[in-house]
């Protein structure tokens, strides 16, 4: 088992003020790593519209690269507008995955569109920076890696990748809308496509990490960071049935020697909900991101209301084998 | 200068076998020429909530006159989709091609949106028995929207010419601002993509027919035919707005060729048909399908109210 140790919680989003597009939630974690800085995206919501629904922007804070709990600067604007009228991501861009190329930096992302029947559906949109993260431009109206025969619906939570020269998108897809006391609930499963480029992308239709916790199991933010010869993925889930109920995320875990064939084994995964009464954590522990910095390898997470109030740093003990 | 022969109205709804099981309109007929008939899908109404309907494929079979409905559909031709699917509120229409003993089917799916009306996307479903029934491939589309055609994809063609698959279809452009008491309006363009199976298909990304009207003006349901060394194509096309009641602004057939698949030359005034001067094609037509039997080439189409009460159908004479 690994052993993650906790360092407390690292950006509260409830805590910041003059800006309305974010009110609350810092979700979804993704560390890019500067000089001094580490810049830290993740994904906000200003107050519900008059309809009571959220919007989700996409922005950053910058933290001391010496002392992670110094943030030293925050976004001032989100990092890209929604959508357009009818476009994929109309309502959010939300999560966003980060990565540098060509003197670019690249963010793939999951844009978000308000259905009939169902709540919402998601498509992973694309675009890039040119002035090191802090603003993106699309490359166009519409999705980059949309629905399919095999993934129906809801594309999300991309997390890309370069490994060996070649560009992995690890993502989740829709495997079926479940209706739990009237209301559907998503069932996604962690899903894969490679890229010569980071444009053109061939889906592999394969869910890579079989279910563990229950019948319709969801599973979402899919980080994979190689160490020691090995990729490591860590990623959370729940069960629908469970949604509405706290403490119902979980971290897992599984390892791969080749990207395509994971091993799942979530009792190595090291890190649990705190035990402490009042800690921001205490009730769920979520969306994982695993980075190195300067010899040390660290965990970004979301604590309780995913992220309502924040996320927090855990550095690992030992190494990931 | 292509000259058609008016028919004319060979289906009516109302007095049809289907006005049991559904509300209304025979919308967007398409033709699959079998050995002993023609069998005609088209899309058809069901009631669902309040003010919304549902659309299904059904389909009737002619005689090679197109005289008599010799057999039509009472059964469940393709499904729509299930909770969240890009066809789970509607499959308008059902474009036929047959591939061998096979007939390919190529699904404009509608699921319903928040901000504006729909979504829309590209099904394919494959029928093993001449289109009584058909198998969907997946439950997700095989094309939607991309980076460059961001909602909207759907109204597919597809002919084999010179052994590729072309396919015709529409994509969204823009969804208009809604004004005070207005909805939301769409522009969509025609579009091309070409593939190797059927099945994956790689698109142009372009609009392949010029505007007439202006730059909002919505080209709907291509449909192309080769005749000699040249092709044809008819679709229809409309002003953005206005064009449900106001019959100036309403859906009229264009008509474009090419020699190439590529380079379309629109020429509306040789497209050799028109409105009627009173009756069920006074007012629109739209939905154009065009196809050859028995050495004659035919174009069914939909007339007044985006073909509410039916459907009709001409003959080429030169």
């Amino acid at each position: 088992m690994f052993k993650w140790n906790k360092l407390g919680k690292v950006f509260d989003p409830t805590t910041i003020t003059g800006k309305e597009w974010l009110h609350e939630y810092a979700q979804a974690p993704a560390t890019l790593v500067f000089d001094d800085f580490v810049r830290v995206y993740f994904s906000c919501r200003p107050e519900r519209d008059s309809n009571g629904q959220f919007v989700s922007y996409s922005a950053f804070v910058d933290l001391d690269r010496n002392n992670l709990f110094n943030i030293i600067d925050i976004a001032k604007q989100p990092i890209m507008e929604l959508g357009k009228k009818g476009c994929f991501d109309e309502f959010g861009t939300y999560p966003v995955s980060i990565i540098r190329e060509n003197n670019e930096v690249w963010a793939y992302y999951a844009g978000w569109t308000r259905c009939s029947s169902v709540p919402f559906n998601t498509a992973i949109g694309f675009a890039k920076s040119t002035d090191n993260g802090e603003t993106f431009k699309k490359l166009g109206d519409g999705p980059l890696l949309t629905y399919s025969p095999d993934e129906p619906f809801t594309l999300s939570g991309p997390k890309v990748r370069k490994f060996n020269g070649k560009f992995y998108l690890f993502y989740i897809a829709g495997d079926k809308w479940v209706v739990v006391n009237g209301r559907p609930e998503i069932s996604h499963k962690i899903r894969l496509a490679t890229s010569d480029d980071g444009l053109s992308w061939v889906k592999h239709n394969k869910d890579l990490v079989p279910d563990s916790w229950g019948e319709n199991e969801s599973q979402a933010s899919p980080d994979v960071f190689f160490a020691n010869g090995t990729y490591h993925m860590f990623f959370c889930g729940w069960v629908p049935s469970s949604f509405r109920k706290t403490k119902s995320r979980k971290i897992g875990y599984a390892s791969s020697k080749d990207l395509i064939h994971w091993t799942r084994d979530d009792s190595k995964v090291g890190i649990d909900i705190s035990d402490d009464n009042d800690s921001f954590d205490n009730e769920m522990v979520a969306y994982p991101h695993v980075f190195e910095l300067d010899g040390k390898v660290y965990m970004l997470y979301l604590g309780n209301e995913v992220g309502r109030y924040g996320f927090g740093l855990a550095q690992l003990e030992g190494e990931l084998i | 200068m292509m000259k058609w022969e008016k028919i004319g109205q060979i289906f009516e709804f109302e007095t049809s076998p289907f006005k049991d099981r559904y509300v209304s309109h025979a919308q967007s007929p398409q033709a699959l020429v079998l050995e002993d008939r023609v069998r005609v899908f088209f899309s058809t109404r069901e009631a669902d909530q309040p003010g919304k309907f549902l659309s299904h494929v059904q389909y009737v079979d002619y005689d090679f006159e197109f005289k008599n409905i010799i057999d039509h559909s009472d059964h469940e031709v393709i499904a729509l989709g299930n909770l969240g699917c890009f066809d789970e509120h509607g499959i308008f229409p059902l474009s036929p091609v047959a591939v061998g003993d096979k007939v390919y089917g190529y699904t404009n799916g509608i699921a319903r949106r928040v901000s504006v009306a729909v979504e829309t996307g590209i099904g394919y479903a494959v029928s093993s028995d001449n289109g009584k029934t058909f198998q969907k491939y997946g439950e997700g589309p095989i094309m939607s929207a991309s980076i460059h055609e961001p909602f909207l994809v759907g109204d597919a063609f597809v002919r084999v010419f010179d052994g590729r698959f072309h396919m015709f279809y529409l994509f969204g452009k823009k969804w208009s601002q809604a004004t005070e008491g207005q909805v939301s309006e769409r522009v969509y363009k025609i579009g091309h993509a070409v593939s190797d199976d059927g099945i994956n298909w790689q698109k142009d990304n372009r609009s392949i027919i010029e505007d007439m009207i202006d730059e909002n003006e919505c080209q709907a349901l291509p449909t192309v035919i080769q005749l000699g060394e040249r092709y044809h194509m008819y679709f229809c096309y409309r002003h953005m707005a206005g064009f449900r009641t106001d019959k100036s602004k309403g859906y009229r057939l264009g008509y474009a060729y090419s020699d190439d698949l590529i380079n379309w030359t629109r020429d509306d005034k040789s497209a050799g048909i028109e409105l009627s001067d009173e009756g069920w094609d006074a007012d629109m037509m739209c939905y154009p399908n065009i196809f050859e039997c028995n050495s004659s080439v035919y174009l069914l189409y939909n007339g007044n109210d985006f073909g509410r009460s039916g459907f009709g159908i001409a003959r080429l004479t030169s």
